[in-house]
């Protein structure tokens, strides 16, 4: 059968993981970043899962997994009183990012998780594919 | 060749063995995808099915009865996972039971040294 196999699967599930793990370094990065008075700053970042039939000819079939965009979380932005600061608005406050740095933290956990498990997977085919070869 | 018959049921149990592999790997990859739902084949209903007409692909069902997340995602990891050890014992048993029992055909097929 000439249908894409698990390693197809599998392997877009580890590049679409690997996009949200690179989406939440950048949030956790910038959660400190603040911004001058009237400029825009930082939102956090989430990206878009959505599944894909792997064979165009199954579409009930196995499916891959792929990004399909990024979405900005409208969340309030985080603002501090500091009049000295030369960032500070006309009322003194500091306008910093949207990110929340505990929903950051447990995505991260999640995507870890989601990541291994994919690894796992892989693991697993690479074994019956080896014993497969050396029943021969 | 009907004594070689046994050769078509390993085959065909092979071959939804690989495709409840895929199944199995599509499940764990989408685990974060909203609005996917776990799909597997009843094994020995697609194994009946495919020994009267091989032509015709396996019937993929949905998951039943696990708990649907707020996005719509019914995926359980340790299930899936679970679901992919046993699938990998039952291949490696039927490759086992494939390679045990082609080794006696093969030694009746080569020549023997003593003219047999």
């Amino acid at each position: 059968m000439s249908q894409p196999g698990i390693y197809e699967i599998s392997g877009s599930a580890l590049l679409a993981q690997r996009q949200r793990l690179q989406t939440i370094a950048s949030n956790l990065a910038n959660a400190n970043s603040i911004t001058s008075a009237g400029g825009a700053p930082y939102r956090a970042r989430e990206v878009v899962f959505r599944a894909v039939p792997a064979s165009a000819s199954d579409p009930s079939g196995p499916e891959t997994v792929r990004v399909t965009g990024t979405v900005q979380s409208r969340a309030p932005f985080r603002q501090s009183y500091d009049p000295g600061s030369p960032f500070a608005n006309k009322r003194g406050y500091v306008v910093g990012s949207n990110v929340s740095r505990v929903r950051q933290m447990t995505d991260l956990i999640d995507a870890s998780r989601s990541y291994a498990a994919n690894v796992a997977m892989l693991r697993q085919a690479q074994r019956i594919d080896q014993q497969i070869i050396s029943g021969f | 060749m009907p004594h070689v018959q046994f050769l078509r049921y390993y085959g065909e149990a092979l071959v939804l063995d690989a495709e409840r592999a895929r199944l199995v790997a599509s499940n764990i990859a989408n685990s974060d995808t909203p609005g996917y739902k776990a799909r597997d084949i009843d094994f020995r209903n697609a194994l009946q099915a495919r020994l009267q007409d091989p032509a015709r692909p396996p019937r993929v069902e949905y998951r039943q009865g696990l708990p649907v997340g707020l996005d719509g995602n019914d995926v359980s990891l340790p299930y899936e996972s679970v679901a992919a050890a046993r699938n990998a014992r039952r291949t490696a048993a039927t490759l086992k039971f494939l390679d045990q029992s082609t080794q006696g055909l093969i030694q009746a097929l080569r020549p023997q040294s003593n003219g047999g």
